[in-house]
């Protein structure tokens, strides 16, 4: 017997053969954070730009319930975009068809189980691990550059580059050459892409301009020499007003035959901006991006490869990818995340007894793609340290640290009222922005926070979940 | 054997009368010692006078030049020369005069001058770099050049020279003088004097030919021939005459164009510039063969209408011809005449004819060399380092390049050889022979 199909309009949710999915029809007042309490997704838009954004907010999300979640695409017309092809696991053209895709998001799921996850404080390991977990789930062994009219690069690594905005995706290749150097990948070469010196851009307009003024606005002449007289000149000297015949300026015969009486032995070419006459141009690049105009010569060359998973690769994905070369050692003063989680469950159940009033708190960094490509792995342990020497400082002996992420740093802090708590972390923000403002002059971070008072009736992931939902 | 020849010789001395030696050395006193001794030094003199008594017109000059301060276009064609280029261009960097343009062009070379003349150009240290991808000789190298010229004045250049540092305002001066002057030739010194027989011989030939020679001729207004190494034009002038002709010999050309045009030629003794003279005489053959042809290809047939008294004949043009011609054509014949005539008439005296000629030329040479010293700009070197091959000359000027020459007379009078000449790609030479040019 067919299970049966039940839609709910008002919540966007369709029931079938046990699994719960989601709608998304409108991209207003989408909570994204809602899509790991389904089974799949299915996004139901003609408009690529719209079904583009949602695929990038669920895929790019930090939690892997919500970017391993199956999505669909349930469609009028044919959307030709290459990244969301392979970013989505199917489409449907009616409700009618979700039946074929039930096997998919089972297969998925089941695989999603398998998987064990890590918190990497490095965020270069943070995205190994995504990819390698994506890979896994949709049983994908390669992951293929795909030339995209939308990267900054000009070829996409989908599940990798989304994660990026165009200004960072450059960072994309770096990832992938650590998880080469460890082993997770093997790849062959497909091309190579010339990116912007300043801003690490690849969409580029090619000029051949001027060696004087960088002018492209120039003419180009053919220059003959006639060869009894020695007559050499630009071809407008020998044209003339009657007829379309060439006459030597200097012994007023005929031009015949080329390579019998004459011949064009060079071009020249003139500048209509400053009159500079010249025969080889400069061919120079201007960043579609930042505007800079830079010599072809000094454009960053970086290799676009495919690359496989490897086997260690596929047991890195089951197994949890611990660390790289790159990764960040656990910061002292700081508890790791699965103790911090064990120690909030026991003060959860410490309060459903005591009735007492603690808080867990969050601090953010909205822009660490833009911090950690600038400041690179080292300074980056060091800043995380720093970061963690001020909080520590301004809060009780008594109260935990620990890293969600590199960009999310979790603060338990007990028996303390939420206003205070509040008032704390205001205080330690401010304290943390001087801090970055005097030791890195270049960076500018962007910090966000939230606290919420401990209820007895969540459990720590939700805690951990509702803390941290609101952070872009 | 020596005290024989010793003892016959000194009795045949001995026996010669103010007459006898008339007779026996003819040649030597009326054509050699008189025009490049006894005439040379008056004028000279002369010259040196005008000179202390000009400094006035000359200072004016020079005010006028540098109040004016035009721009010089330096022009340098050539073929596979990208490796001299960069000592070059330092040495016109280095020039007083500063408003200068440096226009190279690589006429279809096949070595590396495209690439140190495209770097030179992206360096900003010349203004211009022309290639042509396929060649079409000096000539059509140094037109594409003045074509895209925008100076007042073209100073012309070989790429393997090098220029004093006052060089190119020394050599516009001579146009703020006089201003029928349209043409200004360098003082062309060897640089590799030292670097064997051949080249000290050529420097010292130098010495002789261009920095004293030439200050004659250019007083006496028969000055016939701006070298390529260093020549400066007047750019209307040029135009005037369209540029330059095919080659070889382009350079004696250009200037017989400009005095047909009633322009003066002058030479400028204090612009100096150092070339690089074949280092062996098998290449200096080469070079002295293609040279020599010139006079037989330019003055007796292109330009022979110099010769030919009509609306437009000149006196000096005709006497500088007649100068050119009658000094190196008509006497390097009269010569082997002279030769004949000992041989036929006083065969026993040969060896003692031979041995008074060597020594009067060596003689003069040594003599002229020192006297002349005085009247000389500079030298690159200590001039005693050449007295030592002072006596070499003899036969250098007097049977090895006499011969050079001989045969160049005969290859181009006969057979037109210069039209052949690999210098010049054929299918300009070509059409150039077709013509008569």
């Amino acid at each position: 017997m067919a299970a049966e199909l039940e839609i709910n309009e008002q919540e966007s949710t369709i029931k079938y053969a046990g699994f719960t999915f989601l709608k998304i029809d409108y991209l207003d007042n989408l909570d994204v954070e809602k899509v790991q309490y389904y089974s799949a997704v299915i996004i139901d838009g003609n408009d690529p730009d719209f079904v583009r954004q949602i695929v990038r907010r669920i895929r790019a999300h930090n939690s892997p319930d919500i970017y391993l979640k199956p999505v669909f695409l349930l469609k009028g017309t044919n959307i030709v975009d290459p990244v969301i092809n392979k970013l989505v696991d199917g489409t449907l053209y009616s409700l009618e068809q979700i039946e074929l895709i039930t096997p998919e998001v089972e297969r998925i799921l089941t695989k999603t189980q398998d998987l064990h996850f890590t918190n990497s404080l490095s965020f270069e390991a943070q995205m190994i691990e995504k990819i390698i977990c994506f890979m896994y789930t949709c049983e994908i062994q390669d992951l293929e550059p795909i030339p995209y009219i939308y990267s900054a690069n000009n070829y996409s690594y989908p599940i990798l580059s989304i994660n990026f905005s165009q200004k960072d995706e450059h960072l994309a290749l770096d990832i992938l050459e650590i998880a080469e150097e460890e082993g997770i990948f093997s790849s062959t070469y497909v091309d190579r892409v010339y990116l912007c010196p300043s801003c690490q851009s690849g969409h580029m307009t090619y000029r051949e301009v001027c060696p004087k003024c960088n002018s492209s606005n120039s003419r180009t002449e053919d220059i003959i020499h006639h060869f009894p007289c020695a007559y050499v000149g630009p071809l407008s000297d020998f044209t003339n007003e009657i007829d379309d015949q060439l006459d030597c300026p200097k012994c007023n015969k005929r031009l015949r035959h080329i390579g019998v009486d004459y011949d064009k032995p060079s071009v020249l070419h003139e500048c209509i901006a400053c009159s500079h006459k010249f025969q080889d141009f400069n061919v120079k690049a201007k960043c579609l991006f930042c505007a800079t105009d830079s010599f072809v010569e000094q454009l960053k060359g970086r290799e676009i490869r495919n690359y496989s998973l490897t086997k260690k690769g596929q047991l890195a994905a089951i197994k949890g990818f611990i660390n790289t070369s790159k990764d960040i050692e656990e910061i002292i003063g700081t508890v790791k995340y699965e103790t911090f989680v064990t120690m909030l469950k026991y003060e959860i159940e410490r309060l459903r007894q005591t009735e007492g009033a603690s808080n867990i708190c969050a601090i953010h960094l909205s822009n660490p793609s833009q911090i950690y490509s600038k400041i690179g792995s080292e300074v980056q342990k060091s800043l995380l340290k720093d970061l963690v020497k001020v909080i520590r400082s301004n809060i009780r002996t008594s109260d935990i640290i620990s890293f969600q992420s590199s960009s999310t740093i979790l603060l338990s802090m007990n028996e303390i009222p939420r206003k205070i708590s509040i008032r704390i972390l205001e205080e330690i923000i401010t304290m943390l922005q001087r801090l970055i403002k005097t030791a890195f002059k270049d960076i500018e971070v962007e910090f966000e926070y939230e606290v919420i008072k401990l209820d007895y009736k969540l459990s720590p992931q939700l805690h951990i979940q509702q803390l941290t939902k609101s952070f872009s | 054997m020596f005290d024989e020849l010793l003892d016959n010789y000194l009795r045949f001395l001995e026996s010669l009368t103010v007459g006898h030696f008339i007779r026996l050395f003819w040649f030597y006193i009326f054509f050699e010692f008189i025009r490049y001794f006894v005439l040379e030094f008056f004028v000279l003199n002369l010259w040196r006078l005008t000179k202390v008594f000009g400094k006035k017109k000359h200072l004016k000059a020079r005010k006028d030049f540098l109040f004016e301060y035009p721009l010089v276009s330096i022009i340098i064609p050539g073929k596979n020369e990208g490796k001299h280029l960069y000592k070059l261009i330092r040495s016109l960097n280095e020039q007083t005069y500063k408003n200068i343009e440096i226009i190279v062009v690589d006429d279809g070379s096949d070595d590396e001058t495209p690439i140190i003349g495209r770097d030179l150009e992206k360096a900003g240290l010349i203004d211009l770099f022309l290639r042509n991808e396929v060649r079409g000789g000096k000539a059509s190298g140094a037109n594409l050049a003045l074509r895209y010229a925008k100076g007042k004045f073209i100073v012309h250049l070989d790429a393997d020279c090098s220029y004093d540092r006052d060089a190119m305002e020394k050599i516009i001066i001579p146009f703020y003088k006089d201003q029928h002057v349209a043409g200004v030739g360098g003082n062309v010194m060897v640089r590799n004097y030292d670097e064997g027989l051949a080249t000290t011989l050529q420097a010292i030939e130098y010495y002789d030919t261009i920095s004293i020679g030439r200050v004659v001729t250019s007083y006496l207004g028969i000055y016939r021939i701006i070298s390529g190494a260093f020549g400066a034009f007047r750019a209307d002038a040029l135009e005037q005459v369209k540029g330059w002709d095919i080659g070889p010999g382009l350079d004696g050309d250009i200037t017989v164009k400009l005095r047909k045009l009633g322009y003066k030629i002058k030479f400028e003794q204090e612009a100096v510039c150092l070339t690089s003279a074949p280092n062996t005489f098998k290449k200096l053959t080469k070079q002295r063969l293609r040279w020599d042809k010139s006079l037989i290809r330019f003055r007796i047939r292109k330009h022979r209408d110099v010769l030919i008294p009509n609306q437009s004949f000149n006196f000096l043009n005709f006497f500088a011809f007649m100068e050119n011609i009658t000094y190196n054509l008509v006497l390097n014949f009269k010569w082997y005449i002279y030769l004949i005539d000992m041989v036929a008439n006083y065969p026993s005296q040969l060896i003692n004819i031979l041995i008074t000629n060597i020594l009067l030329y060596t003689v003069t040479n040594f003599v002229k060399f020192v006297i002349y010293s005085l009247y000389r700009i500079r030298s690159n070197t200590s001039y005693t380092y050449f007295l030592i091959y002072i006596p070499c000359m003899v036969f250098y000027f007097g049977y090895y390049l006499r011969i050079v020459r001989t045969i160049a007379y005969f290859q181009e009078f006969f057979f037109k050889r210069s039209y052949k000449d690999p210098w010049n790609p054929q299918k300009t030479s070509a059409h150039a022979k077709r013509m008569n040019l």
